[in-house]
Formats: structure tokens, sequence, C-alpha cells
């Protein structure tokens, strides 16, 4: 049922070896490759058949539930809309991503739209990778977004990646938070050649006493350009933090704009941003233990994007 | 054995007018470390001890002279060639990372990730806590801490030569004695020739031979009774134990 192919990209966006443990909904060029339910967790297809509705019971924990995408089809730009209701006092980790292998010269896109509604006092690890392989030339575009509701005390921890391989990105992430409850987003996006990306953020501080903290990390390559909008707006007394930090490389070029809004007198908003080469400093202690200049720069790279 | 001939290190700069001067730092620094000994460096602030430290691990680029490590000419390797000949160094002001642990610094250094053989090097460095082996090497690091993984990969790599850039800075004062008896088991199990540059008493009096720098130059090489009365007479006050004194109470100001 799977393919060499289909294993490559498997491995890379989710991790798996093979067809996951526990939940699943696996898609290949916009068509359900196989979907796994368990007693707590629901997968069906949604009513106007774009994607697919995620059921989490109320006091789920321990789960997981793995909805990777994987493309291999040329001229296909496969859009899906997900949705997840988590109900309350879960704790569930859920994987998605996007593998798009090109093998021509046509185009591949995916966009997927997926959102969340996350219960009172639920926790949610939510992994999305994604990344583009293979040698054809075609253009490689992934455009994802991430919605996050989150009610009283929920916690959603968000890690997006983009690992290579994709020519255009249109990112676009947003979080609203309810009353106590706080989000941890942390983004990372590796461009090289002409690879564009841009990401847009916006987290609204609704509810009192709510936390988000965004972190991005860019690493730009070659002639690629990346792009980074955030907007942390505060309309209770909350707390919020942004830090945004490029990495130069080449004759990559980087916009960044943080931005705070502040409409609540007792909240408490900071940003940290920085645009640069990697510092020489980092390279010649990596290189007085031994690394050659391109092992330095590949360690440092690394662990910037960890 | 390293032996430096006649060094110096220039750079140019730019005045207000935008007229290019040739700054000389160092100038002209001639010297042999014999293999297994302890050296010490010590100098006023800005007079070169940093950029001769970095010229022998070929951090900064050699304007002229040469430096032989075991009679191999290394004058035109770079810094990685020169860290896997045997040369080891401290960095005055370690680089700060965003990802890497001591862990990965350690792992790097001693070219394995073998945590039995990770946690012989924390042994032999004294650092008893496991849990530091996570701690990113970043910006949330105290100014000791920083310094301690600093020495640690250092040692790690079991160096001909080790230069260490005032490795007391930010360490309390009780550790300094056993950072002391460190350095010297490491010369005297592993005959690593050791250079310290430091301002500390601690660190001149266990010096076996101390060289003094002043403006670029090798001004004095002796013992700690030899070289006190020079530091003396230098107006400045680094030297904090020896200063202040009653003799020296202008450095109180
Ligand atoms: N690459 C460089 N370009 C320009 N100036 C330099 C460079 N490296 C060092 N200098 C200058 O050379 C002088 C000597 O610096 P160095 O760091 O070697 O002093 P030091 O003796 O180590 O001082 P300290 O005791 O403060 O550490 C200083 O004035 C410094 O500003
Ligand atoms: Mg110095």
């Amino acid at each position: 049922m799977l393919d060499v192919i289909d294993r490559e990209l498997l491995k890379g966006v989710a991790d798996l070896e093979g067809i996951p443990k526990g939940a699943y909904n696996i898609r290949k060029n916009g068509k359900l490759l196989a979907r796994q339910v368990s007693a707590n967790i629901l997968i069906e297809t949604n009513e106007d058949n774009t994607g697919i509705n995620i059921i989490i019971k109320p006091g789920t924990v321990n789960e997981s539930v793995h909805i990777p995408v994987i493309l291999s089809q040329a001229d296909l730009f496969d859009v899906v809309k997900n949705s997840f209701v988590i109900g309350e006092a879960c704790d569930v980790t859920i994987v998605a991503g996007c593998g798009i292998h090109c093998g021509s010269d046509k185009p591949e896109g995916h966009a997927g739209i997926h959102e969340f509604k996350i219960g009172k006092s639920s926790k949610v690890k939510y992994v999305e990778k994604h990344l583009g392989v293979g040698p054809g030339s075609g253009k490689r575009t992934l455009n994802p977004v991430t919605r996050v509701f989150l009610e009283e005390r929920a916690h959603a921890e968000m890690e997006l990646t983009q690992i290579g391989g994709v020519d255009n990105a249109q990112r676009t992430n947003e979080a609203d938070l309810g009353p106590g409850s706080s989000v941890l987003i942390t983004e990372r996006v590796m461009t090289d050649g002409v690879q564009r990306a841009v990401s847009k953020n916006t987290i609204l501080l609704k509810g009192e006493g709510s936390r988000a903290e965004l972190i991005s990390r860019s690493v730009i390559r070659g002639d690629s350009r990346q792009d980074f909008y955030a907007v942390l707006e505060a309309r209770a007394r909350s707390y919020g933090h942004l830090e945004c930090d490029a990495i130069v490389m080449d004759n990559g070029t980087n916009e960044t704009v943080p931005s705070l809004r502040s409409l609540h007198p007792d909240a408490e908003l900071t940003h940290e941003a920085a645009i640069g080469k990697i510092a020489n400093s980092q390279l010649m202690k990596l290189m007085s233990l031994g690394l050659t200049y391109d092992e330095a720069v590949d360690r440092i790279i690394r662990g910037f994007l960890r | 054995m390293l032996e430096i001939k006649d060094l110096y290190f220039s750079v140019d700069e730019q005045d207000a007018q935008s007229v290019i001067h040739t700054r000389t730092i160092v100038k002209g620094v001639s010297f042999t470390f014999k293999k297994g000994k302890f050296y010490a460096i010590t100098g006023p602030n800005g007079s070169g001890k940093t950029t001769i430290a970095k010229l022998i691990m070929g951090i900064n680029p050699i304007t002229s002279g040469s430096v032989l490590l075991e009679g191999r000419d290394i004058t035109s390797l770079g810094v990685t060639e020169r860290a896997r000949a045997g040369i080891a160094y401290s960095f005055q002001n370690p680089a700060r990372f965003k990802g890497l642990t001591f862990r990965d610094m350690l792992s790097i250094s001693a070219g394995t990730t073998d945590e039995s053989e990770l946690v012989k090097v924390l042994i032999r460095v004294g650092i008893c806590s496991l849990d530091f082996l996570d701690k990113e090497v970043g910006h949330a690091l105290s100014g000791g801490e920083i310094k301690k993984i600093e020495l640690a990969t250092t040692i790690a790599r079991n160096p001909k030569v080790a230069i260490y850039d005032e490795p007391d800075t930010g360490i309390d004062l009780w550790t300094i004695g056993p950072m002391i008896e460190l350095l010297k088991r490491e010369r005297d199990e592993n005959g690593a020739t050791t250079i310290v540059v430091s301002h500390n008493e601690k660190f001149l009096q266990a010096a076996e031979e101390i060289l003094l720098i002043r403006d670029g130059q090798i001004m004095h090489v002796g013992d700690l009774s030899s070289t006190t009365p020079l530091l003396q007479d230098l107006d400045f006050c680094n030297w904090k134990t020896i200063c202040e004194g009653e003799a020296y109470a202008r450095c109180h100001r």
C-alpha cells in the first residue's frame, strides 16, 4: 500500500516508519489512503467533502493522532480543511505534516487549513512538518493555515516546521486565547535557492490571565527570501512575548515586523527581534574544537532550528 | 613545545577624516613555551594578551612572524588544523549559542557522544551535576557557568598546548584554588603546555614563568618575585591583591 516515496515522505514529515499506532488518517494525492479511529478519537470526512473532522472525547489522555498528507502527483493542488474538536480535560498529541515529492517539471501544492477548538483544561501538542523532496523542477507550494481557539485554562504547544525543499509558502497562524489559557508557538523555516516564505501570525489575548509566546527561527540561504509578520494583541490582563530570530546566509533577504497592541492597562507585551549572519565568534569557537568551517555552520544551523 | 617567532599583528583603522592608519597591536613577540610547563601571561588591559593568544590559535591572521608546534611550522594553518594539531584556546569572552547544549559542545570537543566518556570529562574538570550537560550554552548562563563550560571544552581536547584566557572571570573565589590544581594536574598527567592569561595573583604564583606584556611586547619574563615590582611600577591596578595594599592606596579611589 505504501511505496518507497510514500515511506520517505512519511518518515520526513511524521517520523513514521510505516503505518502509525493509534488513530490516523493518511491522505495521498488528494484522496484518503488509510484511516484508523480509536475508542476516544473519531475521524470522519466532513459534510462538503473538503477534509476531515477529528473529534476527541473529553478526558482522553496520552493518545495521539497522525494525519499526514503526501503528494507525488504532478499538477495537483490539494486543498484540505481539517477541523479538530478537543473535549475538556484531554492530553493529546497531534502530528500533521505535508510531504511533497516532485518528480517532474509540473507544479504541485497543498494548502492545509487546520482549525482547533481546545476544550477547558485540555492540553494539546501539535507538531506539523512541511517538506519538499524529489528531483523534479516543478514548483512546490505549501500554504498552511493554523487556527487555534483555546477555552478556559487550555494549553497548546504548536511546533510548526518547514524543513526544506518548499519553493513557495504562505503561512498563516492564528490563536485566540480564553481566560487562563496559554499557547507556545514555535515556527522554524529554512529556505534556500530562490525559495520564498511568508509567515503571518495573529495572536489575540482575550481572556484574563492568558499567556502567549511565539518563537520564530528562520534560516535564509542562497538567494531566498523570508518575511515574518506577527501581531500580538491583548484585550485583557495577560502576558505575551514575541521572539523572532533570522540567520541570513549568502544573499538571503528578510523582513521581520513584530507588532504589539495593548488594549488593556494590565497587559504585559514584549518582543525581541534579530536578523544577522552567523556570529564569527560562534564559528571560531567550534572551529577551535576541531570542526571545519562547513561543519561549524551546519552545527550552528541545526542547533538554531532545533 | 610551542615556539613563536617575531610575531606581528596590525590592523587598519579609519580616523574621523576617513584616513586609514595602520595600527600595530603585537610588535615582535618571540618566546618558546616548553612542553609540560605552566606559564602565565599578564599585563595591563589592552596590552595585547588576548591578541597574542588568538595569533597562536590562528583566530587572528598573523601579519608577520611564525608559529612552530613541536618544530613543525604551523603558521599557514587555519584554526581547525591548529586545533587538530593539538592547540586549544579557552576564550576570554566565550560565544553563546541558541540550541546548542553543553553536551553538544563537549561531544564536539571530545569527539564522542558516548555519555560515559563525557562523564569522565566532567569528573576530570570537577563538574558534579549531570543536569548541567543539557543546559543550553545560551544567554541564560551566568558568567561563571559559561567560563566553566569553556574550560571543560578545552580540557576535553587533551591538547598539547592549552591557552586559558582569564579563566577566573566570574568564578567564585573558592573555586580558583581547585581550578589551579586542575590545570596543574592536566599538565602533570598529560604533559600539556599550559598558558594562562590572568591578572590574578594566584595564577601568577602557580606559574613557573610569567610573561609580562606591555604595549604589544614582552616587557619581562620571570617568576612572581621578579615580576611583582614591575607590576607595581606600571600605573594601573589589575592586581587587586598586590595593589590594594597600603603601599598603593591611590588604587582605592
Ligand atoms: N581585530 C582587531 N581590530 C582592531 N583592534 C583590535 C583587534 N584586536 C584587538 N584590538 C585592539 O588591540 C588592543 C589589545 O587587545 P587585547 O584584547 O589583546 O588586550 P588584552 O591584553 O587581552 O586586554 P584585557 O586585559 O582587557 O583582556 C586593544 O586596544 C584592542 O582594542
Ligand atoms: Mg584579553
